[in-house]
């Protein structure tokens, strides 16, 4: 492909308001051209049979003048050598006639020519120059006249396809909004409200629509998981216990394992459905954060190696954080590989591993529940980890964000904890 | 020794049932209660060593058992409750509850925290018997730390068992700060992950007893005694 189509097609997929602007240049020059060459032509054709018509008489008065008294006036010659063919066959025939002889630059040349006496032919010629000046002066108001049009028409396509593009683009930028979850907003408020009422409007009214439809959807879908996951947690409450009654063995063990599975799996649910709910509210203290962090890893993943490069004192809700750090190392021992390594640095937790890193769809979008942190499923975790994680620094007022370790760093995930400072 | 006696008040038939064997198989001795009330009469009538409690029970909830309990008694009361419900968790523990297990608990955990409360209260109940050794003293504070006897201006003071080891913490360094993590390894015998909140809740009901200055918060470590 050539640049210029390649530029031609980038143009006709870029914004409605050069679109339109440059459809309404194109069409108003047409018509602008168009009827200019029109009024061009008829103008001079009017003034050229206006000036044969006076040639005409011109060389007849100047006949009855040669006939009567000889002379030769208005400057007419007989038998001028120079006489156009064509006339010469009119005179040939005894006919009398006007020529227009065009010239290659400049005004034409009108002839008109009489048969006299003794096979004479009597002829006047006169350039055209006066009145082709009139011509040329049309000429130029008929081009600033179009060029006036095709500007003002381009401007207003500038104007009301700027004004559309507009309103869409602000449509756009809301309907990003409520697909990040933000459910205060309204299209069709971001729009203007019900100032304008066409298409655009028509538009930000459905996508509203469809946005509530989805939220209740959503709101139902949640509750009727959190539901079930809270209804399930009595009984598994008593299983769990009853498990323990079991004669030990393998049998015992392997009942044990998959209840103590379950039992995560209904209370990470849970978390995520309040996380959800955002009824949620952090428990604030000072934290001095390297001492903790230390400690919980400690705790939590004992091979894992903690550097503190920079302590620091941070507002925050300890056992989010613990349920945090637990979550994010948890994830780098089942999908990444050691060595684990969390860095404390000021109100930053980085906790990375040396493994294949996150899968891109992850890194793309962020965690999302049921997807685990790596792209082969073999693993045991359920995926909820990181988006309880996600949720739980929300509640914190923190921000956790997920890359990839550079290939020439050794690679691997990158989890990074952004808290408030105390 | 005989063995310990629990009041176990839980509405669940299969969670009583089944952490009554647990416990029992664990040398428990068990007394199941389905609601507050009939809890409340178990306790009166049989007089348990330790109460444990679920959060959610018909008649009596069991925030108000547990006042209840500690308006008579010292005797060391473990809250349970869902993890969801923190709240609660912290009514539990204001109201004079020891410690706290969420649910759905593992039986090696419930007990591991029984022993460990129990532990502080045998400490307690037995140095009652032991007179003498010398007084510490901060302030109109007296403890005498063998006796496990703490008066204010003069007047004995009642603390849970839980309370005066918090206090003998303190006294133990005075002016140092001591991190919640510690006083949780050092007074509940978590090795990690307790909550520090009940760390918080104690240290205010302890001031409320000692004096609101008597222990000072240090923003972002954790608490000190004043000389």
């Amino acid at each position: 492909m050539s640049p210029a189509v390649r530029a031609f097609r980038s143009f006709f997929r870029s914004g409605l308001r050069w679109k339109l602007s440059a459809a309404i240049a194109v069409v108003s020059a047409l018509v602008a051209l168009a009827l200019s060459l029109v009024v061009h032509n008829a103008a001079r054709v009017s003034m050229i049979n206006s000036t044969r018509d006076v040639q005409d008489e011109r060389v007849q008065s100047a006949l009855r003048i040669y006939e009567s008294t000889g002379r030769q006036v208005f400057g007419v010659r007989l038998d001028d050598p120079s006489l156009p063919r064509e006339l010469r066959q009119y005179a040939a025939k005894g006919q009398r006639a006007t020529y227009v002889q065009e010239n290659a630059h400049g005004a034409p040349t009108v002839w008109a020519e009489t048969p006299a006496d003794e096979h004479k032919v009597l002829s006047l010629k006169s350039t055209f120059t006066d009145r082709y000046s009139v011509l040329v002066d049309l000429d130029q108001a008929l081009v600033a006249g179009s060029l006036a049009v095709v500007g003002v028409g381009t401007a207003l396509g500038v104007l009301i396809g700027g004004r559309m593009s507009r309103r869409l683009r602000k449509a756009a930028t809301a309907a990003r909004k409520v697909a990040d979850g933000d459910t205060e907003v309204r299209v069709r408020e971001a729009i203007g409200g019900r100032r304008v009422r066409d298409e655009t409007d028509e538009l930000a009214r459905a996508v509203d629509a469809m946005a509530d439809a989805l939220q209740l959807r959503l709101e139902a879908e949640r509750r009727v998981t959190a539901d079930i996951a809270h209804e399930l947690r009595t009984p598994l409450t008593g299983l769990v216990t009853a498990t323990e009654l079991l004669p030990p063995g393998r049998p015992a063990e392997l009942v044990r394992d998959r209840v103590h599975a379950l039992r995560t799996l209904v209370e990470d649910v849970l978390e995520v459905a309040r996380l959800d709910g955002a009824a949620e509210q952090a428990d604030l203290q000072e934290v001095a954060l390297g001492e903790f962090v230390r400690r919980r890893v400690q705790a939590l993943a004992p091979d894992a190696k903690v550097v503190v490069d920079d302590d620091a004192l941070v507002q925050t809700d300890p056992r989010r954080l613990e349920r945090i750090l637990g979550n994010l190392l948890a994830n780098a021992a089942r999908h990444g590989r050691p060595l684990i390594e969390v860095v404390v640095d000021g109100p930053f937790v980085r906790v990375r591993d040396h493994g294949p890193g996150f899968p891109a769809d992850l890194l793309r979008e962020g965690p999302s529940r049921f997807r685990t942190g790596s792209s082969d499923r073999s693993g045991s975790g359920h995926g909820l980890g990181l988006t309880i994680a996600t949720g739980q620094a929300r509640v914190l007022g923190a921000r956790l964000t997920f890359r990839n370790a550079a290939p020439e760093e050794g690679g691997g995930a990158v989890a990074q904890l952004l808290l408030p400072r105390g | 020794m005989a063995a310990t006696h629990v009041l176990f008040v839980e509405d669940d038939d299969v969670i009583r049932e089944a952490t009554t064997l647990a416990l029992e198989r664990d040398g428990f001795r068990v007394t199941a209660a389905p609601d507050g009330l009939t809890g409340l009469d178990a306790f009166r009538g049989e007089r348990p060593d330790l109460a444990l409690l679920d959060v959610m029970v018909p008649g009596l909830d069991g925030v108000s058992l547990c006042r209840r309990i500690r308006d008579e008694s010292t005797i060391p009361v473990i809250m349970l409750s869902a993890r969801a419900d923190s709240i609660d968790i912290v009514l539990g523990l204001e109201a004079g509850a020891d410690d706290y297990v969420t649910k759905p608990f593992d039986g090696a955990v419930l007990v591991a925290r029984m022993r460990a409360v129990l532990r502080r209260f045998r400490a307690a109940s037995q140095a009652d018997e032991d007179d003498g050794g010398a007084l510490l003293s901060f302030g109109d504070i007296e403890i005498d730390p063998e006796g496990l006897e703490v008066t204010r201006g003069g007047e004995r003071l009642a603390l849970t068992p839980t309370e005066m080891r918090l206090l003998l913490e303190f006294a133990g360094a005075p002016g140092t700060v001591l991190s919640r993590d510690r006083l949780l390894e050092r007074v509940w015998d978590y090795d990690w992950g307790g909550d520090t909140r009940v760390v918080d809740v104690h240290v205010q009901r302890l001031r409320a007893k000692v004096g609101q200055d008597r222990i000072e918060t240090v923003r972002g470590f954790g608490y000190k005694l004043k000389a």
